[in-house]
């Protein structure tokens, strides 16, 4: 199986800070990769790196087989970017938007006729096209971000915190739509700091100060950790987070 | 090349779009030339014509009325009140009533009879420096005029023909706009001022806003390239800054008689580098700004005051202190309404004007690079 992001002890400093500390990481294609951490410990600024908006310091990034550093412009076409800001523009229209990054990616009218139908009936909004970006609720501005950010079909989709904000049952919604889409061969590399999404991850990796501080599947990170406890049952996401970080911390 | 003009395409229908949606802003872009227009040209007028004057006349004989009666009829004096005391001039002062007032003495009309030089006061009021100094010249040049007919007058009479006596007689033409219509004067110059007033405020602002919205960074993330990102949010503005333009000439010449002596083309081509000029300032306040209420304060005063109080516009700059004249330097503004005036009035083209347009060029080179490298240097902290 290929690899869709390759990471050799990359690294970013601002000033003394080091944001991210020398971190090496492989994502096979068609994972559902899931970049657990809290806030501040260097998921953007690893997934910055990772989508050429940000130079790293040290280290190497290879996306779909691209050293990021040097091709970026071959990497962009191919991958896709969800923030959690949703960068949309609240004053166009749902269409609009949809038609500013199909231009934004060159999508030529055909694609974007069929592109756009899809996508407007994955994130629910069919006959909607014409109401404001703005007055939509959260949970469909979620799925619409989602939506600009797939119009091209990337192979590789990165999500930073796209369910911050979002009530549970719309994230529970969005969860089911990235699976349509990694069972489609994308490959999602998802940033959260809710650990009950973690289990919806196939693999995991944490992160705490700018390192990664544990990878591996959900299941195998449980059961090691509840091994190394010495605990009789499988400990919880948030047991198996609080004890890596208290082992981190002494 | 394909994609790269899609690609700027989209944000050019973009930025139209989100236009189109801010109507006031709309109506600020649209409205903004024809009401500096009709303001500049009917409320703010550096005429002065039909300053009131009060006639203080203590002499009250046939010579003294026809010299006050030579005030009202030159069309610049407009006679208010008559009194006979000195002292109502203070009140009429104060109350604004009058700017300027004429005082003939008691004994005008008896040394006017005699010979003698007779004696005469012109008061101005100068808390309006502009109207003190040209009512105070109105009035030099029409004793001036008086007094070289009174000795025409005594020559003649004493049998001396004057024309053998080498006096000097100088004609004033004023060339250009002969009637000094302040309009005609502050049309082509109030040009360059919306040139700088539409294109700088908007772009100051607009990419802090994608900054703060997380757009630019998916931008960023996309095959879009820093270029095309500037070029496709230029075009709209540039288009909008002609669109202006063209009502301002148009409004201009159908009201106002403005004249377009010079060639239009060579304004067209300046007009562009001055474009391109205000959009580089606009673009480095928009990668330097902290904040959107940042760039939109530094975008007002980097257009409003070298666009009007810098550039020669309203105030001549060889009037105005030393500092602000060095600091008029470094905007383009003023290189711009020499070029606009000369174009219009003066009918000078290439030839005449050619210093200006380079320093322009250079001007606009600089500020473009600037910004793109200051918004680069910015992205990628």
């Amino acid at each position: 199986m290929s690899v869709a992001v390759e990471l050799n002890a990359l690294t970013k400093r601002f000033g003394d800070f080091v944001a991210v500390d020398g971190i090496s990481l492989s994502v096979p294609r068609g994972e559902v990769f899931g970049f657990l951490g809290p806030n501040g410990s260097g998921k953007t600024t690893t997934i910055r790196m990772l989508t050429g908006a940000l130079a790293p310091d040290g280290g190497s990034a290879w996306v779909l087989g691209e050293d990021i550093a040097t091709h970026a412009d071959r990497v962009r076409p191919r991958i896709g970017y969800m923030s959690q800001k949703f960068s949309l523009f609240e004053d166009l229209t749902v269409s609009e938007n949809l038609t500013f990054y199909a231009g934004v990616y060159a999508l030529s009218d055909a694609e974007y006729a069929d592109r756009s139908a899809y996508v407007m009936e994955m994130a629910d909004l069919t006959g909607r096209d014409r109401e404001l970006t703005g007055n939509l609720s959260t949970g469909l501005k979620q799925r619409l971000a989602l939506g600009a950010a797939t119009m091209h079909e990337p192979d590789l989709l990165f999500l930073d915190e796209p369910t911050s904000g979002v009530d549970p049952v719309a994230r529970r919604r969005f969860w089911d739509l990235l699976y349509e889409l990694a069972e489609r061969g994308v490959t999602l590399f998802v940033t959260t700091h809710y650990m009950e999404e973690a289990s919806n991850c196939s693999r995991l990796a944490f992160m705490y100060r700018g390192r990664v501080i544990a990878d591996g599947t959900p299941r195998g990170i449980q059961a090691e950790t509840g091994r190394r406890l010495g605990l009789a049952t499988t400990p919880s996401m948030e047991d198996v987070f609080v004890s890596l970080v208290t082992e981190q911390r002494t | 090349m394909r994609a790269a003009g899609i690609r700027i395409g989209a944000i050019v229908r973009k930025e139209f779009r989100h236009l189109w949606r801010d109507r006031r802003l709309l109506g600020i872009v649209l409205l903004l030339p024809i009401m500096q227009l009709l303001l500049f040209s009917y409320a703010i007028s550096f005429d002065v014509k039909h300053i009131p004057t009060l006639v203080v006349d203590q002499d009250r004989t046939a010579a003294s009325r026809a010299y006050v009666s030579a005030y009202a009829a030159s069309g610049f004096f407009d006679v208010v009140g008559q009194d006979s005391q000195t002292s109502a001039v203070d009140t009429v002062f104060a109350r604004g009533d009058a700017s300027v007032a004429v005082v003939v003495p008691a004994g005008f009309g008896q040394r006017v009879a005699q010979d003698l030089t007779p004696q005469v006061a012109v008061l101005v009021d100068g808390s309006d420096p502009n109207a003190a100094r040209i009512g105070a010249a109105y009035a030099t040049a029409l004793n001036a005029s008086l007094s070289q007919k009174a000795t025409v007058t005594w020559t003649t009479r004493e049998g001396y023909d004057v024309a053998r006596s080498g006096f000097l007689e100088p004609r004033m033409r004023t060339w250009y706009n002969p009637d000094r219509n302040s309009s005609i004067f502050l049309i082509p110059g109030l040009i360059v001022a919306i040139i700088a007033i539409v294109t700088v405020q908007q772009t100051a602002v607009t990419l802090v806003r994608e900054r703060d919205l997380g757009t630019r960074e998916q931008m960023l993330v996309s095959p879009l390239r820093g270029w095309e990102l500037m070029v496709g949010k230029l075009l709209p503005w540039t288009l909008l800054a002609f669109a202006d333009i063209a009502v301002i000439v148009v409004l201009g010449q159908v009201v106002f008689g403005l004249p377009i002596r010079g060639s239009l083309w060579f304004l067209t081509v300046a007009a562009a580098v001055f474009v391109f000029c205000s959009l580089g300032m606009g673009l480095i306040i928009s990668a330097v700004a902290p904040s959107i209420e940042v760039a939109n304060i530094v975008g007002l005063l980097g257009s409003f005051l070298p666009g009007f109080l810098l550039s020669g516009l309203a105030f001549p700059l060889a009037s105005v202190p030393w500092l602000l004249r060095a600091i008029s330097y470094l905007f383009p503004a003023r290189y711009m309404v020499t070029i606009s005036r000369g174009v219009f009035l003066k009918g000078a083209g290439w030839a005449e004007l050619w210093p200006q347009l380079a320093l322009l060029s250079a001007y606009a080179v600089i500020a473009v690079a600037l910004a793109v490298l200051l918004a680069k240097r910015r992205e990628r902290v």
